[in-house]
């Protein structure tokens, strides 16, 4: 609000700055409103035109339109002379008495304000249009989901023939809109229902329409092709999806690979290994949901801790953990000295989560050499996987370390050593060298955690 | 040069609605394909403490936690701060969510005053709220004390008093989870005005466009603020505020930076500022984010007073954190943040009602002396008035064509009225502003104070003044 305001000083400051030229600048006005009319390039061509014209085959006709043309015409000029400054010999204008650049700043002003209450007019139309075009395709919309939602199950059951469908989706918007239907009625289906609306969408010719969208080079359209293929389980169009990848759009790359999960029959985690781009945890989320909601079949993931790509192998890591691939121990464990930081912390994690208590003695050598974080996740991996011989460690890193949360999750990894940790707790209690009390009470509140 | 610079003016709020346009469409395509159930349930998702200072907020402190509490994520907790609160806040909310002090062992990372007692809840459904009970220090104190206790390594500050989207969580965590090659500080969103809504324990039952002037005008100027303005910054990488009334940030580098600056009451436009300034000094590749999605719901003035306490705090926390960070003006080490961020918010948005007041005085001064040019000032008039009106009409349709939020016609047909009538407020903004620029230059401190009713209807609709309170 406060540029506005702004603009409007500004505005006034310079309306006002025309004021301190001598009052003799206002011949200059008259001086340039008189070259204006002379010259003007308008009068000129009107005219040359009127003449040209006159001169035609059919005079009497040419004549009178001529005539008017030229009385329309020069009421025009003048209107537009009188809404803009362009004779410069307007009593308004010697008022304002500006500056020798009056009429051009004049006329940009002019110019502005009737784009501005242009611009006021044509948006308030769109708002309003655009309300009303809103209401009508949600209703229609509405109409057409119900409409074919009620046709698409009459067909399964054997009520309705394709022949009806096709009179309906003759237009390109009806077409999309049985798609929607189908791909929405295809995720409580199974068996053979699915295979015949799969049919149903074959015969309609609607995979030609998905799969041109596949093709598409706009992304939204390309995305729109792959999921309407991933869900009806075609993969004519699978090198399309190959190639996006490694595009550098997300959401086309993450779209892409879903639709490969669903798409690849023998080995659907292959795009893997020629995943180059960083695999994002929204992406590694993503396919997470997607493998337990479709019961996607299960590839052993140690394969992937090896990948050149860090993020593949965090994302392996990742699905080791979720789905206890405990056979993979081997593997996590060489993770555990992976250059990258994100990698060995993650390793530390999972070792902990899937208690591969043969990590233990690697996590307790790594300990000094990590950085924080890395090194706090070691501690509370320790206190996952409690056992006796760790025990003076924690002790170590309860007294040595300075940090809270380091404190408190070693005493929390000592707690976890059963009866021992506890009685180990409070003979630190008792203990005079240092005062461990409100760490371990911390530690021992249950409501914590 | 006067003339010149109106046109520079104009011509940058043009370009911001450009570059608004443009991200918004984009974001707008993108979001039609994101699918953010995965998120609801999934194990992997991160761990987010949501922090909410409380000052004597005890009329509607039990539905915000509760609101608090059913937000759609799995992997968080709330800590609400009680910032010394004079009335029964503290005591009710004990009350309410069965609270027992326990043994808690933190370290003060980042100064804030004494923490008198952690409380948690001894009946298990309320297992994610964590309550501090300290000393009044002001909101950013309670932040620092909040991030004292949180352990995630995200986390999302919000005003105890706002009305939280439940899929906001979600929305906000998004750009932390796409982190690429440059590192997520901080994310904001959009920030909407409850005022005649109804709400209903906590929740918006029904939206409503505010009846009362004061309120609508600031539906306009939020949303050109955060649709055109924010939007545009974001994508020019030159965003330097995240509202205070919800935001996320990675606790790692907040804490680095020292936590929220309790010298300022514009904490949490210095915090951005610092973590910037920080991040860029260090070298590393970084980003704030912004997401246009309405997040968040918050009271505004719906009284000259309040509106008067609110704009004079805000331009203090304006012209301190600019003071601050002085360094970044034109400092090409701060990138875009120093060429065009900091410069735009120097000269628009903290020099511009000084000049604006300048020119009401010299103004005066025409009339009384009979030296004004009436057609001239005329002329000039039409042309701010119905740029700044087109400006306001193109926010509405922005509006519309996005997130639509005021279904009603009649709605839009208020919106646009009080388009028309906005630009007759602006004096009485240039004078909060020039107010606040002395009160900063007097030094004085505090938020000011103001009374809250609730967000609950009494009779039909709430509309009272929001603003966050704490001693002066």
């Amino acid at each position: 609000m406060i540029r506005y305001t702004l603009l409007l000083i500004l505005s006034l400051l310079s309306a006002n700055a025309g004021r301190s030229y001598p009052s003799g600048t206002n011949y200059k006005t008259d001086v340039y409103s008189d070259q204006v009319v002379m010259e003007s390039p308008y009068y000129v061509n009107i005219f040359d035109k009127i003449q040209i014209s006159s001169v035609g085959p059919d005079t009497l006709k040419t004549a009178t339109f001529n005539s008017e043309t030229m009385d329309t015409a020069e009421k025009a000029i003048t209107t537009v002379r009188y809404i803009f400054f362009i004779k410069g010999d307007s009593r308004w204008l010697k008022r304002i008495n500006y500056s020798e650049k009056s009429i051009v700043l004049i006329n940009s002003l002019i110019a502005a304000i009737i784009i501005s209450i242009a611009t006021m007019i044509i948006l308030l139309v769109i708002i309003l249009l655009n309300r009303k075009r809103l209401e009508k395709e949600e209703l229609l919309h509405q109409y057409l989901l119900e409409k074919y939602q009620s046709l698409i199950i009459n067909y399964l059951f054997g009520y309705t023939s394709p022949e009806e469908f096709s009179s309906i989706a003759s237009d390109t918007y009806r077409r999309q809109v049985l798609i929607d239907q189908m791909i929405d009625v295809s995720i409580n289906l199974k068996g053979d229902e699915s295979k015949k609306l799969i049919s149903l969408y074959k015969l309609l010719s609607l995979d030609k329409d998905s799969i041109a969208k596949a093709h598409n080079r706009r992304w939204h359209k390309k995305i729109k092709g792959f999921r309407e293929l991933a869900f009806m389980n075609i993969k004519d169009a699978n090198v399309a999806i190959y190639k996006a990848l490694n595009s550098s759009n997300e959401i086309l790359r993450m779209e892409a690979q879903i639709a490969l999960v669903i798409l690849s029959d023998d080995n659907p985690f292959e795009f893997l290994s020629h995943l180059n781009s960083h695999f994002s945890l929204w992406e590694q989320i993503t396919l997470h949901e997607l493998i337990i909601q479709h019961n996607i079949p299960l590839p052993s993931f140690q394969k992937w801790l090896t990948s050149a790509n860090p993020t593949v192998i965090i994302f392996a890591l990742r699905m080791i953990r979720e789905f206890k691939q405990k056979e993979s121990e081997d593997n996590v464990r060489e993770t555990l000295m992976h250059p990258d930081p994100s990698v060995r912390y993650l390793a530390v994690q999972v070792a902990g989560d899937l208690d591969m208590r043969s990590t233990l003695e690697t996590l307790k050598h790594m300990y000094k050499n990590q950085d924080y974080k890395i090194s706090l996740e070691i501690i509370k991996s320790m206190g996952k996987m409690p056992d006796i011989s760790m025990m003076g460690f924690l002790k170590l890193v309860l007294d040595k370390e300075e940090d809270v949360q380091l404190q408190i999750e070693a005493t929390k990894a000592i707690r976890n050593n059963g009866e021992e940790g506890v009685k180990a707790l409070v003979k630190l209690m008792e203990s005079e060298y240092k005062n461990y009390n409100i760490i371990i009470k911390h530690v021992l509140d249950r409501r914590i955690f | 040069m006067f003339f010149i610079l109106t046109l520079v003016l104009s011509g940058s709020y043009l370009i911001l609605g450009i570059f608004s346009a443009m991200a918004l469409r984009k974001h707008l395509r993108k979001n039609s394909y994101v699918n953010y159930n995965s998120l609801v349930l999934s194990p992997l998702s991160p761990k987010i403490s949501i922090i909410a200072p409380a000052f004597n907020e005890s009329k509607t402190i039990i539905d915000n936690v509760r609101t608090l509490l059913s937000l759609y994520y799995n992997n968080f907790e709330v800590i609400l701060v009680n910032d010394g609160s004079t009335d029964n806040t503290f005591e009710k909310i004990k009350e309410e969510y069965e609270l027992t002090k326990v043994n808690y062992y933190f370290d003060y990372h980042i100064p804030c005053e004494r923490i008198r007692g952690i409380y948690k809840s001894k009946n298990p459904s309320y297992n994610r709220l964590i309550v501090i009970d300290k000393k009044n220090g002001g909101k950013a104190d309670s932040l620092n004390a909040g991030i004292n206790i949180c352990q995630s390594s995200l986390f999302i500050s919000i005003d105890a008093d706002s009305i939280i989207e439940t899929d906001s969580i979600l929305k906000l965590v998004k750009p932390f989870l796409e982190e690429k090659d440059r590192k997520v500080i901080g994310a904001g969103g959009v920030i909407r005005i409850v005022n005649s809504c109804d709400v209903e324990r906590g929740h918006i039952r029904e939206i409503h466009l505010p009846g009362q002037m004061l309120p609508r005008l600031q539906v306009l100027e939020y949303t050109r603020a955060f649709l055109l303005g924010r939007m545009a910054w974001s994508q020019l990488d030159g965003l330097m505020l995240i509202s205070g009334a919800m935001g996320i940030f990675d606790r790692e580098t907040v804490i680095k930076g020292g936590g929220y600056s309790i010298k300022t009451v514009g904490e949490d436009m210095e915090l951005v500022l610092r973590m910037r300034r920080r991040m860029a000094e260090e070298g590393v590749k970084y980003e704030v984010t912004y997401i246009p999605d309405p997040l968040c719901w918050t009271q505004v003035p719906s009284d000259v007073k309040s509106l008067y306490t609110q704009r004079t705090r805000w331009t203090r926390g304006l012209v301190e954190s600019l003071w601050t960070h002085r360094k970044i003006f034109f400092n090409k080490t701060y990138g875009r943040l120093g060429l065009l961020g900091y410069p735009y918010w120097f000269f628009f948005e903290w020099l511009a009602p000084l000049i604006a007041f300048s020119g009401f005085i010299y103004s005066i001064y025409l009339v009384v002396t009979n030296a004004i040019n009436w057609p001239f000032y005329l002329l000039l008039f039409l042309f701010v008035y119905t740029f700044a009106v087109s400006l306001s009409i193109w926010a509405i349709l922005f509006e519309e064509i996005t997130y639509h939020k005021y279904k009603k016609k009649r709605d839009v047909l208020k919106l646009l009225i009080a388009a028309l009538l906005e630009p007759f407020f602006y004096p009485m903004h240039t004078y909060f502003a020039v107010r606040g620029n002395l009160e900063a230059l007097r030094g004085k401190k505090g938020w000011g104070k103001a009374e809250r009713k609730g967000f609950e209807k009494k009779k039909k609709r709430v509309r009272q003044p929001s603003a966050r309170k704490s001693e002066e």
